[in-house]
């Protein structure tokens, strides 16, 4: 089985959301980025990462399975690549794109999908369920879309069935756990509840040097001109208002019984 | 021009619109009153004769509906398809829906089987002209806003935050055109194997009162002191992500950005930070109370009731005072 994995570089949401929480949190002079400077890293988005660590459970089971990871995006984008080949891709693919673009799902769908149909074996592409960036989660059903294959999403467990050579994935939905079953090639999109992925090899990291990601540029896959149809122009940050009563007590019984005087004080609450 | 708002709903077997599309219809009027175009309502499902009523009362002026036994599930080819039949029918450009968990699979399946856009966790629509739309959604978790510009000469398919707009009042008084539309449906390419089944019980959206911890509780056993807590006060109890990873609560009842989203009359916070993925299922709750050791933690910022302290002190003198 060949197995495309599609992995995007996001900033650190751990370091954005302390910039936030301390209100230091400033859009860039071009309305496109944040001031943070070097300080929030980017980093593979965790889902991807999940999406590797799904690829790699089948190819454990499933014998001949070859995992390739492919990210568009900017200069920086093949750090992405790097941990997806130290942590066991074989082949990775970067498609040079202006960041700008990032905004437009559909023109990332578009590169993607000509990715897959030049490697003209694919069986199955896996994403992550959202990058933590734009939280927009449109890439991967937009892509079944344009490829013209299944898709299932809220993976949290994809198993190949020999028997019926289906795709069975376990999904997580607010009713509880489900299982769905399609044939392949099919796009899944992987959450969290994956689990914890693997930490890449420290040799694989240094041999990712000597095995660079094959290059391509975005408008040399972009059948015809591409149609920007959508873009970002700016982003914003919008204010929290901090107004919080703090509940005085010498200790934690006092503070339980000043809170719930409060609390029934309300009315509406019925407690 | 005047072409219509468009507002698409699933209905499910309790044969009702979901919160999620009230909200998107109440955004539809807010949107109607500004632009002068009429709002209109597509129902998919397996029997939609109530709804048809419910979203005529609540503001829909013409309801195209799509009924079929292959409906029942929000998911899958049948709903996109349909989806697009009623798109196309209407001539809409702006199609709204509203909070559902299937959304992140329908939404952008159907924009791109219209050939239009999407964009989902919208706050506001900003501009509508002959040329673009400017949309703002709530991006990184809820700590930024994006304003996106989108082409206007093909429709738009707008996957509304949580609480963007209030439900419309009914007016019984209200009539709509019906518009049956019908559609040669297949089998879907995914296939059920085990199906979830929705308890019968109270549901995390709809609760009063949400008692919820996070990473604070140290350890999994702790977490009984949140569903007792949540138990005596006649409320659901919740989770933090950090904790969900760990297997201290189950993903359903995870609070969140990806999570379930609450508006709870009440909503208690133990040992839990206050990111902002966090707060995005959260910060419409009427009363937010915050217990957390960290006089700086973030969620004092949203609290609108505090107690700084060891919540594992805490939640147990609450519970005593309660039995
Ligand atoms: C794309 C994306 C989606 C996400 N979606 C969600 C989501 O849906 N829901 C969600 O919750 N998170 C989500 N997250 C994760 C989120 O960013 C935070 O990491 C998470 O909410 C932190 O959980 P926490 O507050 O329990 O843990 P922590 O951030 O570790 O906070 C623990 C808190 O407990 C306090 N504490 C410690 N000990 C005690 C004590 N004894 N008594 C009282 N207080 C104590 C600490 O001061 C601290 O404030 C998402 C992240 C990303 C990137
Ligand atoms: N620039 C990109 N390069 C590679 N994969 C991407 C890119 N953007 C999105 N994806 C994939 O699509 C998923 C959802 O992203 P998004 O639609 O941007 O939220 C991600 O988790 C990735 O798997």
């Amino acid at each position: 089985m060949h197995i495309l994995v599609a992995a995007k570089q996001v900033l650190d949401p751990d370091g954005i959301n302390s910039y936030a929480l301390w209100g230091r949190l400033e859009v860039s002079e071009d309305g496109l980025g944040f001031n943070t400077g070097a300080t929030v890293p980017q980093i593979i988005n965790a889902y991807d990462e999940q999406a590797m660590e799904a690829a790699l459970q089948i190819a454990e089971v499933q014998e001949g399975t070859r995992v390739t990871a492919v990210t568009v995006g900017s200069d920086t984008a093949p750090d992405v690549l790097k941990r997806c080949y130290a942590m066991g891709a074989e082949n990775t693919i970067h498609v040079h794109d202006d960041e700008k673009q990032s905004g437009n799902p559909f023109r990332i769908s578009q590169i993607l999908a000509t990715v897959a149909k030049n490697l003209g074996d694919v069986d199955l592409i896996l994403c992550g369920r959202q990058g933590s960036d734009y939280d927009q989660g449109a890439v991967p059903a937009i892509l079944s879309e344009d490829l013209g294959m299944p898709f299932i999403t809220m993976a949290s467990q994809i198993n190949f069935d020999e028997q019926t050579q289906s795709l069975h994935v376990d999904v997580v939905t607010p009713n509880g756990p489900e299982t769905l079953a399609c044939n392949l090639p099919a796009v899944v999109a992987v959450s969290n509840e994956i689990g914890q992925p693997r930490y890449p090899s420290s040799r694989r990291m240094i041999q990712s040097r000597r095995n660079p990601p094959t290059v391509f540029r975005a408008d040399e896959l972009l059948p015809g001109p591409a149609t920007e149809k959508m873009s970002i122009k700016l982003l914003t940050v919008p204010e929290v208002q901090g107004n919080c009563e703090i509940i005085e007590g010498v200790d934690p019984k006092e503070k339980a019984k000043h809170l719930l005087q409060i609390l029934r004080e309300r009315g509406d609450l019925n407690v | 021009m005047s072409d219509p708002i468009l507002v698409l709903a699933h209905i499910d077997e309790t044969s009702q619109i979901n919160i999620g599309a009230r909200e998107a219809l109440g955004f539809a009027q807010n949107l109607s009153e500004n632009t002068g175009r009429p709002v209109e309502c597509g129902l998919i499902g397996a029997d939609n004769s109530s709804a048809t009523a419910e979203v005529t009362e609540l503001g829909a002026t013409k309801v195209y509906t799509i009924e079929d036994s292959l409906l029942a599930r929000f998911s899958g080819d049948n709903m996109v398809s349909a989806a697009a039949h009623i798109v196309s029918s209407s001539g809409a450009r702006i199609v709204l829906i509203g909070r559902h968990p299937s959304t992140l699979e329908f939404i952008p399946r159907l924009s791109r089987r219209i050939d239009g856009t999407c964009v989902m966790n919208v706050t506001r629509i900003e501009t509508i002209n002959e040329q673009y739309t400017e949309i703002e959604a709530a991006v990184y978790g809820g700590a930024a806003r994006a304003l996106y510009q989108i082409d206007s000469t093909s429709p738009v398919v707008v996957g509304l935050r949580p609480a963007a707009a209030e439900a419309p009042t009914p007016h019984p008084e209200n009539s709509s055109d019906i518009v049956e539309l019908n559609l040669e449906l297949l089998a879907d390419r995914v296939r059920v194997i085990t199906e979830a089944t929705a308890d019968e019980g109270p549901r995390l959206e709809n609760a009063e009162i949400v008692v919820s911890g996070g990473r604070g509780l140290q350890n999994a056993e702790n977490f009984a002191l949140v569903r007792e807590l949540a138990n005596l006060l006649k409320g659901m109890p919740g989770a933090s992500r950090a904790i969900v990873d760990e297997y201290w609560a189950p993903p359903t009842e995870q609070i969140g950005l990806t999570g379930t989203t609450v508006a709870p009359a009440l909503y208690v916070a133990a040992g839990i930070s206050g990111a902002s993925q966090h707060m995005a299922g959260c910060s419409n709750a009427r009363l937010i109370v915050a217990i957390n050791s960290d006089p700086d933690a973030p969620i004092f910022k949203y609290a609108d009731v505090g107690i700084i302290d060891d919540c594992l002190a805490v939640l147990p003198e609450l519970i005593e005072l309660l039995r």
